[in-house]
């Protein structure tokens, strides 16, 4: 029992972070119709500031916070740069700059700090143990981090002013301009939002990975198929897409095969999304020919 | 006589079928001096390398070592007086851009060999041009596989023991440590599979009660917890780890915080600092074996190499990878030495044929001969004390796979 206990905690602390990079995901795409592929390299280059500063002396929890405003702030220069000027409801055009920019920034995270895996601090250290099995502390905080911040994100999007207008404009960009709300604003507030996630989710997932210029290729992977799972414009099916994904490839893999569990996870996706095209929590949408 | 209009376009007409015919005639002489190689000044050979990409801390690594060597040859006068040119270009570990590569190497920059280059597919892409069409000889590539040996190719030769090899070298070292029951965890890709296959044959062979299984994860797995659960549950005695570097370091982590504690055995690939950076103090006491000495080891060779790294590469990490490359160089070096008249492709192949004692001195001695073109079977045995990696003992050879 504890040993299926200890293979559970760790998948939702694993699903934790890919259903924060899902939730950043979706909040982006909704607001301005852009899958952010850069998102994940974004992050990195958020990650390699934090560890330079961690090297420097300074603080963890400064290192992360720091990590959060370089990802934020690359990913607004990206956005103003090279996707605004693409215009409104290019989804492919955006797809492909935004995975040219990841490349750019892997290259660039590669030439700055090189290619040699690197260790990520803990935020805490420590381990919890009941019954011969063990978790550490770090994945249990990655989990109430990520509650917290999907908590504050549902908040914000549920009771605040700012949330109502994000989701006005992402149900309808020109309505919300009609009404008085500046679209480009919002658009700017929700990619500053999805990337702190996705920084926050990078600081969550480093310690156990290691660090190195594509370290968040595998979790982006797995929160593209959680946001799929769960529904590409639903947030909380971002969440619970990527807790799914976490705790079946864990469970895959002690129970069915370690070298088979993408194979069960994605299998798994490819039938829920035969019988729901839209996802488990995604609205189908139609449109007049 | 005043020139015409006409007499100048005549002359002009001249000059230029004159121009063409110099061009013609320097493009036929630069082919010539190709296919015979050699300067009385200099040896230029090239390499292509992972410079950027997912593999470029291997490339990066080699090229500081191979560089140090060559800097260091140079400013002692080089080989019988000609100074050696390497010419790296970055393939960003792609079959592709090697092939582009290969045809600068040896069309453009006339190199006489391939020395100290990376990958076995990048290199087998390149073998049709380099090996069969041009005649250049590709030695010493950090990569290859058995078949690049079996039967031995013609201008191809090699100083990196085999992954089977090294494998073979593992189930040694477990069934004389006295396990009677080894797990080999390894990667799921065939490259690895290949691998981890030969430990049982070897271990069997040495102990024919030894019980070997294999467990296979999927590539690029982070999360280990559900590994280690299978581990503990085979009841294992020695674990073998056939992983990526920082796969191995995640399967050790996991395994201290579950408090598995066995011996454990890794190949070359996971003998690297990286494992050690990564892993921290779970990585203590974990067995590998590597194609060179550890670098931190007393023995002279490897502290001329740190006193190389530190004067010819400084800030560049004086590591495996480095003094992988710095061998490499070493056993060019050491073989083109022997060399009497110009240094041809040919003189280069000649010479590594009848090259049947080479020691580097911080790897194996290499043996080649007509009929063997792979230098080395033996290995350096290796464990990390203190967060560091030691040589265990001298070089070692497992016993021959079947």
């Amino acid at each position: 029992m504890s040993q299926f206990l200890l293979v559970l905690v760790s998948g939702v602390a694993s699903g934790a972070v890919y259903g924060l990079m899902g939730l950043g995901l979706v909040i982006i795409y909704r607001a301005t119709d852009v899958v952010n592929f850069a998102m994940a390299s974004l992050a990195t280059l958020g990650l390699y500031v934090a560890l330079s500063l961690h090297d420097r002396g300074v603080a963890t929890v400064l290192g992360v916070l720091a990590a959060v405003v370089i990802t934020v702030a690359a990913g607004l220069l990206v956005r103003e740069t090279v996707i605004r000027p693409l215009g409104q409801g290019q989804l492919f055009s955006a797809l492909v700059v935004t995975m040219g920019v990841s490349l750019v920034a892997e290259n660039v995270a590669g030439s700055i700090w090189g290619d040699q895996p690197k260790a990520f601090p803990s935020l805490v250290d420590g381990t919890v143990r009941w019954s011969g099995a063990a978790v550490p502390a770090q994945s249990l905080l990655t989990i109430a981090v990520a509650a917290v911040a999907m908590a504050l994100v549902g908040y914000l999007f549920a009771r605040t002013t700012l949330g109502s207008a994000m989701r006005a404009a992402a149900e309808s960009a020109e309505t919300a301009r009609v009404v008085g709300l500046s679209s480009q604003r919002l658009a700017r507030i929700s990619w500053a939002l999805g990337l702190g996630l996705a920084a926050l989710a990078a600081c969550l997932y480093a310690p156990r990975s290691g660090l190195v210029p594509t370290a968040l290729v595998a979790p982006l992977f797995r929160a593209f198929a959680g946001i799929f799972l769960g529904g590409l414009t639903s947030m909380y099916g971002a969440v619970l897409g990527g807790l799914t994904i976490g705790v079946l490839d864990n469970l895959a893999a002690n129970y069915v095969s370690a070298s088979f569990r993408d194979t069960f996870v994605f299998s798994f996706t490819v039938l829920v999304l035969l019988i729901r095209p839209q996802g488990m929590f995604g609205t189908r949408t139609f449109q007049r020919v | 006589m005043f020139p015409t209009k006409r007499n100048s376009r005549r002359a002009l007409g001249a000059m230029a079928v004159l121009a063409a015919v110099a061009l013609t005639a320097s493009a036929c002489a630069g082919q010539d001096s190709a296919a015979a190689g050699g300067s009385s000044s200099e040896i230029h050979i090239g390499a292509w390398l992972p410079l950027t990409g997912a593999t470029a801390t291997y490339g990066v690594g080699e090229k500081a070592g191979a560089d140090a060597y060559f800097k260091m040859v140079n400013a002692q006068g080089g080989v019988n007086g000609r100074k050696i040119t390497w010419t790296v270009k970055d393939n960003a570990a792609d079959p592709q851009q090697t092939v582009q590569i290969a045809r600068e190497l040896v069309g453009q920059d006339k190199v006489v060999a391939i020395v100290n280059a990376n990958g076995t597919s990048q290199a087998e892409a390149a073998f049709p041009f380099v090996l069969n069409q041009s005649k250049v000889p590709v030695v010493n590539e950090v990569g290859g596989t058995e078949s690049w040996y079996k039967p031995p190719r013609a201008g191809l030769f090699g100083t990196q023991t085999l992954y089977e090899d090294q494998a073979a070298a593992i189930a040694a070292w477990a069934v004389q440590d006295g396990a009677k029951k080894i797990l080999v965890v390894h990667s799921d890709p065939a490259a690895f599979v290949n691998v981890a296959k030969q430990v049982e044959p070897v271990a069997k062979k040495l102990d024919p009660s030894v019980e070997v299984d294999r467990l296979p994860v999927k590539y690029q797995t982070t999360d280990y917890t559900p590994v280690i659960s299978k581990v503990k549950a085979a009841k294992t005695q020695a674990v073998v780890l056939i992983l990526t570097s920082p796969e191995a370091a995640a399967f050790l982590k996991e395994a201290k915080l579950q408090g598995l504690s066995l011996p454990t055995y890794a190949y070359a690939p996971v003998a690297a600092e990286s494992t050690v950076a990564l892993a921290k103090d779970a990585a203590e006491d974990l067995k590998a074996v590597q194609l060179v000495k550890a670098p931190s080891d007393d023995d002279p060779a490897v502290k001329e190499f740190r006193t190389a790294m530190a004067t010819y590469e400084p800030g560049q990490d004086a590591g495996f990878l480095a003094l992988w490359g710095w061998s490499n160089a070493k056993v060019f070096a050491e073989i083109a030495k022997t060399i009497k008249g110009p240094v041809t492709s040919k003189a280069i192949t000649e010479a590594y044929g009848k090259a049947s004692s080479v020691d580097p001195g911080v790897s194996p001695v290499m043996r080649f001969s007509a009929s063997d073109h792979l230098g080395t079977r033996s290995v350096q045995r290796v464990v990390v004390k203190n967060g560091v990696w030691t040589s265990v003992g001298d070089f070692y050879t497992p016993p021959p796979r079947d």
